[in-house]
């Protein structure tokens, strides 16, 4: 019997903790969009709050993806080349004129996914370490990418992803409805779905899974697909953004990926967090960015700045590591 | 016969296990690797060639010679791609000439190694973070110091290092080579002394070290700051070499030293392995380099080679460990 009380407490404290968290990373996101308004007056308006969102939107998406690989104990490091791999095959193989937009969308992101169910091979029979098997892949996804295009991607947009990503609807950006529908489905998945249930068991413990009847090899491919497809997305969002694809247009999101999972309070050794953390990390993050742009602070600043503050969130979300400066103190001052 | 029979258990002997380890199989295929580069190149024998062989590889030899001491403890370490990003980029914008500026510049770039490896060290014994993510905070906040101290490449690598370091002794010892012998004999003394044998025993089985008396957070640190040191010695190679400065010096380094190191036999589960297959490793991945392109493969497509390279070479490193693992149980 006090074996299940305390069980029962640990599950509490876990989903308080969970909670705080989250409520924590939207509380400091609002706050710091208040307080922008000190930096510059064109900051913390209602069309750069908007900006932030469209801007946070590419990182909700592609750390759906990071979320569950992080879900289940890995990493995956392939997001930049695949982004560039779904931006340059849309400019390529629909462009501007539209062939075929409606089957050819599905179709890349269907090959990105297929990439990714490549590293979840490599990781799973292979029993290649998930941040190597994906460095592997992307390094020749993004060669293949660079051959291909001989080294200067042609083609622009198709109307449709212009429209995603350039149309308002009711005074907000379509893209913002997309986005929060695409967050709501997340959501679902990774809570009320049994996929969900099982990447959660198979990240906790993997021999329990395993045990309980989960297919964990078949299981652990799944989300490296979602993973790669995600980041596939993001690439096409990124082509409707800005009317084009390069070879680097991903270069930047590896870190940015990560950060955000782990700032939304989930475990980097996998089994916890929530996808409505990541999208609080995802915004926070993003809101800190635009505020060191327009502070003027150099690109370096802001890779240090985003360094120190997942150090930071590793060692707060630990759990033990309030606790363990609180007895150091006690310690000291006896 | 009898006696064979008598003892169902024979040890294999020494020579056999240094065939059938890590580091005479990467030894075997560098030197088979060559073999065909000198088909191809009839100059590949000459001192020249290997000189420059010898030149291109020390400094990736010595970013795997440091991550294979993380790694046989039992870790990974990412922060060999920011040290080195770091390192490159000081010695372009801050040169020192003459033989004494050499010193201080390698000095420097030792001091800086040493510093992000101690920050890894206690980020992981002491404060309890996984390897990879603390390594991976401490990767990505020297990148961001590289770019602030040079934004985009350029700057100038003092003459005397850039030709010095380049340079052979008495016409025949590259000189870059030196270093790698002394990284060597290095080692070889130091695996010999408690803290080495320690960082064995940490890799194979941190409770049972514990509980043996290994002082586990002090080798662990230990291993994280001599890693830190041979990245920055490794940075200073690349700037003798390169002779400017590039803010993304480091990053090809961190895909290729875990191929390195996995190469030369040391598998990624830890408890084994060895720096000197490590080196050999990264020579044979500098050699591959050279044989694709003397066999005609084009600059594009050497990703593509480099991605599966990496991914057999930890293939192969399994395989190799599971093979010692039942040589051990025989």
């Amino acid at each position: 019997m006090p074996f299940e009380a305390s069980s029962d407490r640990r599950g509490r404290q876990k989903l308080d903790r969970e909670t705080v968290n989250t409520l924590l990373v939207f509380g400091l996101s609002i706050v710091l969009i208040v307080c922008s308004r000190f930096i510059s007056p064109a900051l913390g308006s209602w069309s750069q709050v908007l900006t932030v969102l469209i801007l946070a939107s590419f990182l909700v998406i592609m750390s759906f993806g990071q979320g569950l690989v992080i879900l289940i104990g890995g990493l995956d490091l392939s997001i930049p080349a695949l982004i560039t791999l779904g931006g340059v095959l849309t400019t390529t193989w629909i462009g501007t004129a539209d062939t075929g937009v409606w089957y050819m969308l599905p179709a890349i992101l269907v090959i990105c996914a297929l990439v990714g169910a490549v590293s979840g091979i490599g990781i799973v029979w292979l029993k290649v370490p998930p941040f190597i098997m994906t460095m592997a892949t992307s390094i020749v996804v993004a060669s293949v990418a660079l051959g291909y295009t001989s080294g200067t991607p042609r083609g622009g947009s198709p109307s449709a992803l212009l429209w995603l990503m350039k149309s308002w609807f009711l005074g907000v950006p379509v893209v913002i409805y997309f986005t929060l529908a695409f967050i709501l489905l997340g959501w679902l998945l990774q809570n009320f779905t049994a996929l969900g249930r099982r990447l959660r068991a198979l990240g906790t413990n993997r021999n329990a899974a395993l045990i309980a009847g989960v297919s964990v090899n078949r299981l652990e491919l799944v989300p490296y697909a979602i993973s790669a497809a995600c980041a596939g997305f993001v690439g096409m969002m990124l082509v409707g953004y800005s009317n084009g694809a390069t070879l680097r247009m991903g270069d930047s999101y590896m870190l940015p990926s990560i950060a955000a999972v782990v700032i939304g309070g989930s475990s980097i050794l996998g089994g916890s967090g929530t996808f409505i953390g990541t999208v609080g990390g995802a915004i926070l993050l993003t809101t800190l960015g635009t505020m060191i742009s327009a502070i003027g602070l150099s690109e370096g600043w802001r890779t240090i700045i985003e360094g120190a503050i997942i150090v930071g969130a590793l060692l707060v979300l630990r759990g033990e590591f309030l606790t363990h400066i609180g007895n150091r103190m006690l310690t000291r001052g006896k | 016969m009898s006696a064979i029979a008598a003892n169902p258990a024979p040890r294999r002997s020494r020579p056999w296990r240094a065939v059938v380890s890590g580091t005479g199989i990467v030894a075997l295929i560098y030197v088979l690797l060559y073999a065909l580069y000198a088909f191809w190149q009839p100059d590949a024998l000459s001192v020249y060639t290997f000189t420059d062989l010898v030149n291109n590889s020390t400094p990736l030899a010595l970013a795997a010679a440091g991550e294979t001491l993380v790694v046989i403890s039992r870790g990974f370490d990412l922060s060999v791609a920011g040290v080195v990003s770091l390192t490159n980029v000081l010695m372009a914008v801050y040169p020192l000439d003459g033989p004494g500026g050499a010193l201080i510049s390698l000095l420097m770039c030792c001091a800086i190694g040493a510093l992000v490896g101690l920050i890894n060290g206690i980020l992981v014994a002491k404060l309890g973070l996984q390897t990879i993510a603390a390594t991976l905070g401490t990767m990505i906040v020297c990148q961001g110091l590289a770019l602030v101290i040079l934004d985009a490449p350029g700057g100038m690598v003092a003459d005397f290092v850039t030709y010095t370091l380049t340079d052979t002794l008495f016409g025949v010892v590259p000189i870059a080579g030196l270093f790698l012998v002394a990284a060597i004999v290095l080692w070889l003394a130091f695996r010999r002394t408690n803290t080495g044998i320690g960082l064995y025993a940490i890799g194979a089985d941190e409770q049972s070290a514990r509980f043996s008396g290994v002082a586990v957070s002090r080798v662990r640190i230990a291993a994280f700051v001599g890693a830190g040191i041979l990245y920055g010695v490794a940075g200073f190679m690349l700037s003798a070499q390169t002779a400017t400065g590039n803010p993304t010096a480091g990053t090809p380094f961190l895909m290729l030293t875990f191929a390195a190191v996995a190469l030369g036999g040391t598998p990624l589960s830890g408890g084994r392995g060895s720096l000197v297959g490590s080196i050999l490793g990264a020579g044979t991945l500098m050699l591959l380099q050279k044989v694709l392109f003397s066999g005609g493969v084009s600059s594009f497509y050497t990703g593509i080679f480099q991605g599966f390279v990496l991914v057999l070479a930890i293939v192969f490193g399994n395989a190799v460990a599971r093979l010692l693992r039942k040589d051990e149980v025989r």
